[in-house]
């Protein structure tokens, strides 16, 4: 997916990142809320995965991937004004949608109360005009990925956020 | 039914040849029976205190605490071939005077587990229980004990924030989850050894502060199948068609243990279609003619036909009850279908055709519905319980080898 694109990819260690943009770790260690928050979220939610951050720079945005030992992978998508407006998952365990969803979390989760049967589902859809979140999966493979669609770049369709 | 009709046909038999030895009890002692390998398997509208459940298929599961005669027959607990392990809600097993301890692990503190169900997570200890189902017996098994009355460790803040804690029987229309995928463990090796261990299985204190850690195997909760000692490659799911198009109340079939083991689980010489999954537990299918190859599983624990098509319409909730958010075809029946193909060894392809009905064409007092689908926006293919109405479903267990199929596999 991510070949299809004209991107220039460059694969940092989340040390050398931190160097790089001149953030203080321990500033990044109060940081939070990704979808809706600022580039900075996404150093915080490397270090809550244990992760690797790379980053992928396209010409409308960029994606800052985080992939962890165990599997997990984390792509959170940040817009020319340094918004993450998308955010994606895929691992053998759920990311931590509080953290990821942020503001947003709470919106989601009034709204899965509301679906009938909460229960065994292999994959939900919540939508609103604010707020995509689309989860799937079971144990040992879930993805999913969650989006503001008015902050989305013009030109950007949801089949590339994945 | 037919299936059952043999059982009962082999029970005969069975008596038949101890009444010839003159005495009833001597005459089994002589002749030994294969083990009972078939448990009923109902579709109805569930448990006494949830009902309204729409293409659950129940089992009843007798549970005892290992070793001892402290036993319950606990109903309505939902089959699953899209999970690992027996769940069980702790009130259900209270009411049964059932107490199972949790495991300690190393530290001596309780396992418990968090499980994301997508819609929400389930949390609650992991402990050990002795269950039996037909003649089958898995002794020891751990399974988890889903805490709906919260006496055991509050869960992590990470696990089930914000109300999306389904533990209660009305969060499952049931009293627990038999699941009976295509792996051994729930977890697996992901839960064994990374350095930051998943937020899957946590170690609780007994003043309740729970961290995430690794959990070895057998450890893990556990397929009941994969512990049996006999018939345990995997299980048989043999469910008739229904006899309205327009739903039915209930449906009598049957869930068989082993895969040509016995002769009431053998694999047909022809016809067969076998799709082995990936690491994951998933073979691929594409929809109506699409090119993406989107993972794909055969659910029991789902009641619809579930996948994205943009096309058809969502029943708007305002005018469609309990059916807001499925499919509501414009011209229905509607029909598309999905070929299916396994990964590595098993590599069948296989196209399925099959039909979306109106849901509001369904009488309000059944519980069994063809054709019922929906799902938009994902990106997986689940065939849910429509599937299983009118097939014999096949689920293998991974590395347990069948005739010449090894697991894991899907086939029908």
């Amino acid at each position: 997916m991510l070949q299809n694109r004209r991107m220039i990819f460059r694969s940092v260690k989340r040390a050398l990142l931190l160097l790089t943009v001149g953030i203080s770790p321990l500033w990044v260690g109060s940081a939070h809320a990704a979808l809706g928050g600022d580039s900075a979220s996404v150093l915080a939610d490397g270090a809550e995965l244990h992760g690797v951050v790379n980053s992928v720079i396209s010409q409308q945005y960029d994606i800052q991937e985080i992939t962890a030992d165990t599997g997990m992978r984390v792509r959170e998508y940040v817009n020319r004004d340094g918004v993450v407006f998308a955010v994606s998952w895929a691992g053998p365990a759920p990311p931590d949608l509080q953290r990821l969803l942020g503001a947003h979390y709470m919106e989601y989760t009034t709204a899965l109360a509301a679906l009938r049967h909460p229960g065994l589902q292999r994959s939900v859809r919540v939508a609103s005009p604010e707020l995509i979140v689309e989860s799937g999966g079971h144990l040992r493979a879930y993805a999913g990925r969650a989006f503001l669609p008015a902050l989305v770049p013009a030109g950007v369709s949801a089949a590339d956020l994945l | 039914m037919h299936s059952i009709i043999k059982i009962g046909t082999i029970l005969a038999v069975t008596s038949m040849v101890a009444c010839k030895g003159g005495n009833g009890s001597l005459g089994i002692g002589v002749t030994p029976s294969p083990t009972l390998n078939t448990v009923a398997l109902t579709v109805d509208s569930g448990p006494m205190s949830a009902t309204g459940a729409i293409n659950h298929a129940y089992v009843t599961v007798k549970v005892c605490a290992p070793g001892k005669t402290q036993c319950a027959n606990i109903d309505h607990v939902l089959l699953d071939t899209g999970s690992v392990g027996l769940r069980l809600v702790r009130s259900v097993l209270t009411a049964g005077a059932v107490t199972l301890s949790a495991q300690m692990d190393a530290q001596g503190r309780a396992i418990e587990e968090c499980l994301s169900l997508v819609g929400g997570q389930t949390w609650g200890p992991v402990a050990l229980a002795d269950v039996t189902l037909a003649g089958e017996v898995a002794a020891k098994l751990p399974v988890q004990i889903m805490d709906d009355t919260a006496v055991g460790a509050p869960p992590p803040a990470t696990c089930g924030a914000n109300g999306t804690l389904i533990n209660a029987v009305s969060g499952f229309d049931a009293n627990g989850v038999l699941g009976v995928g295509v792996f051994a463990q729930d977890c697996g090796s992901a839960c064994v050894s990374p350095a930051a261990p998943l937020p899957i299985y946590y170690g609780c204190t007994t003043a309740g502060v729970c961290t995430a850690e690794n959990a070895v195997l057998a450890v893990q909760v556990a397929n009941p199948v994969a512990m049996f000692t006999a018939d345990n490659n995997g299980i048989v799911v043999n469910l008739p068609n229904l006899q309205n198009a327009n739903g039915d109340a209930t449906v009598q079939g049957e869930l068989i243990f082993g895969i040509a083991t016995q002769t009431d689980n053998a694999l047909p010489a022809t016809g067969l279609t076998v799709l082995g999954t990936d690491a994951s537990g998933d073979f691929t299918a594409t929809y109506n003619g699409g090119t993406a190859a989107l993972p794909a599983l055969i659910d029991s624990g789902t009641d619809a036909y579930a996948f994205n098509d943009p096309t058809i319409p969502v029943c708007p909730a305002a005018t469609s009850g309990i059916f807001g958010g499925y499919y509501c075809p414009t011209v229905a029946p509607q029909s598309v279908f999905a070929v299916n193909t396994g990964v590595g060894a098993n590599n069948a392809s296989n196209r399925v055709d099959f039909a979306i009905a109106d849901p509001h064409t369904f009488v309000a007092t059944a519980a069994a519905f063809t054709g019922l689908a929906g799902g938009g926006g994902s990106t997986r293919f689940t065939w849910g319980m429509p599937f299983f109405y009118g097939r014999k479903v096949y689920v293998g267990i991974e590395q347990r080898v069948a005739g010449t199929y090894t697991g894991p596999y899907f086939a029908y």
